[in-house]
């Protein structure tokens, strides 16, 4: 029998947070269908790349640098895509002019953020897992994993992919976007004390850095493999969630604007 | 669930300026009732678009007020966005969408149940004949296909409002006949059905009534008979030009005439027709036009007229 649908006189569907939230998380995933295997595969290729390649500027790599690369290149898994292909798929939406389509969808913005946010999480963590494992065959190191791992983890990429959220909804141009994105990450890459510790940069650098939440997430991510290596850990935690708020709160702005 | 809602949708005096003076839409009033397939036809950037971005939430209107029964659509744009479904003017998002997946997700967004958003799906895809396409992705899909696919997941859950910009952009003949036949089921179920396009002879055949917008202003609003009874006193008298001529001098009793590639549309008083047809035989034996037609007006005469623009897609420009 044919659908019969009757408006009139019938309540408007609000459908819940939760139902949204699902519904659009299903929907990132098959919008990511064709390149979703790709991004894991690079991010593991990637993470392997610089835990191996890390290495070999080293005729013995000394045990401490082989610690912070191996935990760093977890921080890097974990924010690439919420700040790369984040940005990279709104500017697409731009510019292929779907991007009104999806704003138009009735989701409260916090649900389509928080899908965004699970979707980044499901493409980061193979190759967050990925890359321990390799530094351990290789280095022989023994991470001591602590259930900290888990609300480091989760802020690390939380925060990552609310801060490339914001880039992609707050700046209308997507070409300019796009260039922010990458200028950020070479800046992540090699002007953040990620992989190596702050105390290794020039003094006015170290001071930047500290203010930003990328030294920060590799504290508390280290905080959750290692034991007595890192200290600060409360202040790295409270430094990632405000940047995850401030994100956050961009991004809603962004999204919630009417011209 | 939310409450009981009837009523129509009307938009009082919106009014919306971009950068403090380009008027895209100047105090348009226009009142649309549940079940009404309502046709926005106006040139390429009249403010069509415009007018129906500040009904979906995406702009703010500088001035006036969008309302549907009780709800102002202005002040709450996620009310707006639950009780309006919009199809954009672009490409929808669904390269890596298969056909009924696209169809599927976007009713449960939407708010529907899951069965029966199932159940609609496949009608849809049997009523506008994607059957062969039901299980592809959208990047191997034609214009004209990914068309129909928008369409779908537009009217699969449809809102209470029902926006389609350009709808039959790049579709085949035969599938515009099945589209607007769910156009008019959407109006069946209660719907109010915006249509914008500037396609005026098939918006003819599709709407209830509809506005003629021009640079940002409603010039004209009413049923497509009302529209054109002012105008039934007068013939339309075409030449086809030979390619090259210029446009020959007009007699005293042509009212109106535009000029599209060899194309030449004039306007006559009924009284004048032997005259024309005299004047458009000697324009044939003089070797500047190939063949003539008159007859009555249409809903297009009346448009250009008040437009001063032809309607079709290479009428533009």
């Amino acid at each position: 029998m044919a659908s019969a649908i009757r408006l009139e006189g019938t309540a408007v569907p609000r459908p819940t947070w939760r139902h949204a939230y699902l519904t659009m998380t299903g929907w990132d995933l098959a919008g990511l269908r064709l390149e979703l295997p790709l991004i894991v595969v690079v991010q593991i290729l990637s993470g392997i790349g610089f835990v191996l390649g890390i290495g070999l500027f080293f005729q013995r790599i000394p045990a401490q640098v082989a610690l912070y690369v191996s935990t760093g290149v977890v921080v890097l898994n974990l924010i690439l895509v919420g700040l790369i292909v984040g940005p990279q798929n709104t500017a697409d939406q731009k510019l292929a002019g779907t991007y009104e389509y999806l704003r138009a969808l009735p989701v409260p913005a916090t649900a389509a953020a928080g899908a965004w946010f699970t979707v980044a999480l499901i493409a980061s963590l193979p190759a967050a897992v990925v890359s321990l494992v390799i530094a351990e065959l290789r280095y022989g190191i023994s991470f001591t994993i602590t259930p900290s791992i888990v609300p480091a983890v989760l802020l690390t990429a939380f925060t990552g992919t609310m801060l490339g959220y914001a880039l992609s909804h707050a700046i209308d141009d997507p070409m300019r976007t796009r260039l922010i994105a990458q200028m950020l990450v070479f800046f992540v890459f090699g002007f953040s004390p990620i992989l190596y510790p702050a105390s290794q940069q020039p003094p006015w650098l170290a001071t930047i850095s500290w203010w930003l939440p990328f030294e920060h997430m590799a504290t508390i991510v280290r905080a959750g493999l290692t034991t007595g290596v890192v200290s600060g850990i409360g202040r790295s935690y409270l430094i990632v969630a405000i940047w995850g708020i401030v994100g956050t709160a961009l991004s809603a702005r962004a999204v919630g604007r009417r011209a | 669930m939310g409450p009981i809602l009837d009523g129509s949708f009307r938009a009082e005096g919106v009014t919306k300026v971009f950068n403090g003076s380009l008027r895209a839409n100047d105090a348009i009033t226009l009142h649309v009732e549940p079940g009404e397939v309502y046709g926005l036809l106006g040139p390429n950037g009249a403010g069509k678009s415009t007018l129906v971005k500040q009904v979906i939430g995406l702009l703010k209107p500088t001035e006036g007020r969008i309302t549907l029964g009780p709800y102002d659509l202005v002040e709450d744009p996620a009310m707006a966005r639950q009780l309006c479904s919009y199809l954009p003017q672009a490409q929808m998002p669904i390269d890596a969408f298969k056909t009924r997946e696209a169809i599927r997700l976007t009713g449960r967004i939407r708010g529907g149940d899951g069965a029966a958003v199932d159940r609609r799906t496949d009608e849809l895809i049997e009523a506008l004949d994607l059957s062969v396409w039901r299980d592809v992705i959208g990047a191997k899909l034609s214009g004209g296909v990914k068309r129909l696919v928008g369409f779908s997941m537009v009217s699969v859950w449809p809102g209470r409002v029902v926006i389609l910009d350009e709808p039959t952009n790049d579709v085949d003949p035969l599938r515009r006949r099945l589209l607007w036949d769910e156009v008019r089921r959407l109006g069946e179920w209660g719907s109010a059905v915006f249509l914008v396009t500037h396609n005026v002879m098939e918006a003819e055949k599709a709407v209830d009534r509809l506005a003629i917008i021009a640079d940002g202003r409603l010039i004209a609003e009413g049923t497509p008979s009302s529209l054109k009874a002012q105008d039934r006193s007068f013939l339309r008298l075409q030449l086809m030009l030979v390619p090259s001529a210029a446009t020959p001098t007009l007699p005293p009793f042509v009212m109106h005439h535009t000029r599209v590639g060899h194309n030449l549309v004039t306007t006559i008083g009924q009284t004048d027709a032997s005259h024309a047809i005299a004047w458009a035989q000697e324009q044939i034996g003089c070797g500047v036009a190939e063949e003539y037609a008159l007859g009555a007006t249409t809903l297009e005469d009346v448009y250009i007229r008040l437009t001063g623009h032809v309607s079709s897609d290479d009428g533009e420009g």
